[in-house]
């Protein structure tokens, strides 16, 4: 068995690898990751996964349910650490994956892969703690400096289900069954309908947004015909666009090996949101007055925190239309059910953490694209005329999906930390029952005496449940 | 305009507890965080996102069916109260670093997307449903010197109600604690906020109850100091346990000065 294998085999049960063994297994990491482009083209069949957090337990049923590398050919979309108790094994396992079986597992970064972050929100305290230095978190943020920032895969089928009953959408819910399957709607407008007609005003007006060219590559030529070609792409992201951003291929050009940056194009790729408030903003006098050109501009806005851009429905439309793209998948919110598709599914956030900080009571999911079908052809030309019926423009079909919705894993297997001790418990008790009778009212300078401490009389005499 | 997907996957288990003292009905309940469909209808109620963790069926409440009198925490109600002008907006730490840079780049985006305070601080008491008796105004103290009686507690919880990140920026949580003892009981209803650089805050809201007589004693208090103040006075632990204690809303809430207090009583029986 090689050393990998068995730092696998480790990582698998829950156990931390030696420092010298992370160090070794961060190096090989970087050499693969610096070969890769800051958009990793993926080609499907490909299980989409969002946010992890360090729930170890949630990542092993994932897996169950996903299918096991390198069987199955996963994408993960970032958020690997913080918050729950096992950031450290399940990065660790994500990566030695991806160095033992580069090609079956794509790893992209998330905002919680940064130095800053993961200072406040626990992997630093986590690794401090298993190793008893900061050389693990270190070795860990020089490969998230790494990770790429986006991912794009190509050659995703039109349908899920089998031959007889194919279906645009598939929902398995937990326990394996089928729970939902939607048809695709051959109605040439497809998903996206002309309920509200301000959504199409990004997708190129009338017929001249034939479909074609490499996907991402912002050319809108004429049809090719050629699969792999002809079927828009799914772009991955950790967050979402950035208003820097008008092409996957500017993307390309940044330099990503870095901290991640409080502000710029890298930034708003792990940050942004998608909000669906973006368009009621506008009055209805404002709608009656402008064009649909520049309602496109009101498709960005400033998040009230200050720092941070949401990006509305036009957006999301207008940039899949110039890239080629058939849907965007994202993680970074939490959702109750495990995914959740906007914008008429030009837009979908995948949620992987269930339960998340063991204490929200949600499913989570993963995205199942499966492989173009061979012989189905007519079922998947994009731009063959079926939307230009409508003619509300080209109506690009987004790909078969199938939705994977599982729950944490079972408390027995999870082998949380223990409890916190009784005696924490009620100190925390007690101090909710104090009430510091020297502050009431009066601000303590620096230095002032504290009230006396009652605290131990307190936990002496409440100490029973 | 989204499509929420047709399914009832979520384990809709209620973990909450229940306890009659007398004419006293001591309730809590604890379910999963609301899915699309409910969030959706909250949004519409409050007019602005709800917390990304809402649980928005939780509540504690404290029923004396006979006096016609009952208390509840929830998060509808405190979130109700949470402002929505965008007048008392915080901003993040490097906001304003990030606002140069945007303006110099994109100075065409300009719209704040319904400002409010994203930070969810609310001075919520408790939503009272009596038929005619006001607390009022007081200087007595929680007698908790019969807090202090080693008597046995009969029923104790944490009930969260909402929690936000503040997208990575710190921590927003309201959670409610309460403890039933054969006599009386407390409880304890915290706002903690943490924005990182910038700000802790705290709102606390103690609610004592006396079975017998039907005295209630409620005290609010609100504390607050900015990152910095808080972050220098912990210049005598050890760098690498201050994140950590950062978070601990019990050790923070020590370190607080309080900038408001109130004392109400009302006495039912």
């Amino acid at each position: 068995m090689s050393d990998l294998d068995h730092a696998i085999s480790l990582l698998r049960s829950c156990k931390p690898i030696p420092e010298p063994a992370v160090r070794e297994l961060c190096y090989k990491a970087r050499e693969l990751l610096i070969e890769e482009s800051n958009v990793q083209l993926v080609d499907a069949p490909v299980t989409i996964c969002g946010d992890i957090h360090g729930q170890f337990h949630d990542l092993m049923e994932l897996f169950r349910v996903g299918g096991d590398v390198p069987e199955t050919n996963y994408l993960f979309m970032g958020d690997f650490v913080d918050r729950g108790f096992y950031s450290l094994e399940s990065f660790l396992l994500l990566l030695s994956l991806k160095v033992r079986y580069p090609d079956r597992i794509t790893l992209i970064r998330g905002n919680h892969e940064s130095r800053q972050i993961t200072t406040v929100y626990g992997f630093y305290d986590e690794c401090l703690r298993k190793y008893g230095s900061a050389n693990v978190w270190r070795y860990c943020c020089e490969v998230f400096d790494y990770l790429a920032l986006g991912a794009l895969v190509v050659g995703a089928g039109s349908f899920v289900g089998d031959e007889n009953e194919e279906c645009e959408v598939e929902v398995v819910g937990v326990g394996g069954d089928v729970v939902t399957r939607l048809k695709r709607r051959d109605d040439g407008a497809g998903l996206m309908n002309a309920a509200n007609p301000l959504q199409e005003g990004g997708a190129g007006g009338g017929d001249g947004g034939t479909v074609g060219g490499p996907p991402g590559s912002g050319a809108s030529g004429s049809s090719g015909g050629t699969k792999g070609v002809n079927n828009g792409a799914v772009l991955c992201v950790h967050g979402g666009l950035s208003p820097l951003v008008d092409s996957v291929d500017k993307i390309r050009l940044l330099d990503r090996k870095q901290e991640v940056p409080h502000e710029g194009a890298m930034c708003d790729l792990l940050w942004s949101d998608p909000d669906g408030n973006l368009f009621p903003l506008l009055s209805t006098l404002d709608l009656c007055h402008r064009k649909l050109t520049e309602l496109e501009i009101d498709g960005w806005g400033l998040s009230p925190r200050g720092a941070g851009f949401l990006f509305g429905a036009d957006i999301v439309k207008h940039f899949n239309h110039l890239n080629n793209l058939t849907l965007i998948a994202r993680a970074h919110q939490l959702v109750m059910e495990g995914f959740k598709e906007m914008f008429d599914s030009s837009i979908v956030t995948v949620w992987s953490a269930p339960n998340y900080c063991y204490r929200c009571g949600n499913v989570a999911a993963i995205l199942e694209l499966g492989e173009e079908r061979n012989g189905s052809g007519s079922g998947v030309q994009w731009s063959a005329g079926a939307g230009r019926g409508q003619g509300s423009g080209v109506a690009r079909r987004g790909p078969g999906r199938r939705y994977r919705v599982f729950e944490a894993a079972p408390q027995d297997s999870r082998g949380m930390p223990a409890k916190k001790p009784v005696a924490d418990y009620f100190l925390s008790f007690v101090n909710w029952v104090t009430f510091h009778p020297i502050t009431h009212f009066t601000y303590l300078a620096p230095g002032t005496p504290k009230a006396p401490d009652f605290k131990l009389y307190y936990m002496l005499m409440n100490n029973q449940p | 305009m989204s499509r929420s997907p047709p399914l009832q996957t979520a384990p809709n288990i209620d973990v909450g507890k229940s306890i009659t003292r007398g004419d006293w009905k001591v309730t809590t309940h604890k379910l999963p965080i609301l899915n699309s469909t409910e969030i959706e209808a909250m949004t519409t109620a409050l007019g602005i996102s709800p917390p990304e963790m809402i649980f928005g069926n939780n509540s504690v409440d404290v029923t004396n069916e006979k006096l016609n009198w009952s208390i509840s925490f929830n998060a509808l109600d405190a979130l109700e109260l949470v402002d929505k002008s965008g007048e008392s907006m915080l901003k993040v730490s490097y906001s304003e670093a990030w606002q140069k840079m945007r303006e110099r780049v994109h100075e065409d985006i300009k719209e704040i997307v319904k400002p409010y305070d994203w930070t969810y601080t609310t001075n919520y008491q408790g939503t009272v449903h009596s038929s005619d008796r006001p607390f009022q105004q007081t200087g007595s103290e929680i007698p908790f010197d019969k807090l202090k009686r080693p008597d046995p507690i009969l029923l104790f919880d944490d009930v969260v109600l909402y929690e936000d990140e503040l997208a990575d920026n710190g921590i927003s949580i309201l959670s409610v604690k309460i403890r039933v003892m054969p006599e009386r009981l407390l409880i304890l209803q915290r706002f903690f906020m943490r924005l990182d650089g910038v700000l802790f805050r705290l709102r606390d809201t103690r609610l004592f109850i006396e079975f017998e007589t039907g005295e209630i004693v409620k005290q609010y208090q609100a504390r607050e100091d900015t990152y910095a103040n808080v972050r220098s006075g912990l210049y005598m632990h050890p760098p690498e346990q201050i994140p950590s204690l950062l978070r601990d809303d019990s050790f923070i809430a020590e370190r607080l000065p309080v900038i408001e207090m109130e004392r109400e009583r009302v006495l039912l029986g």
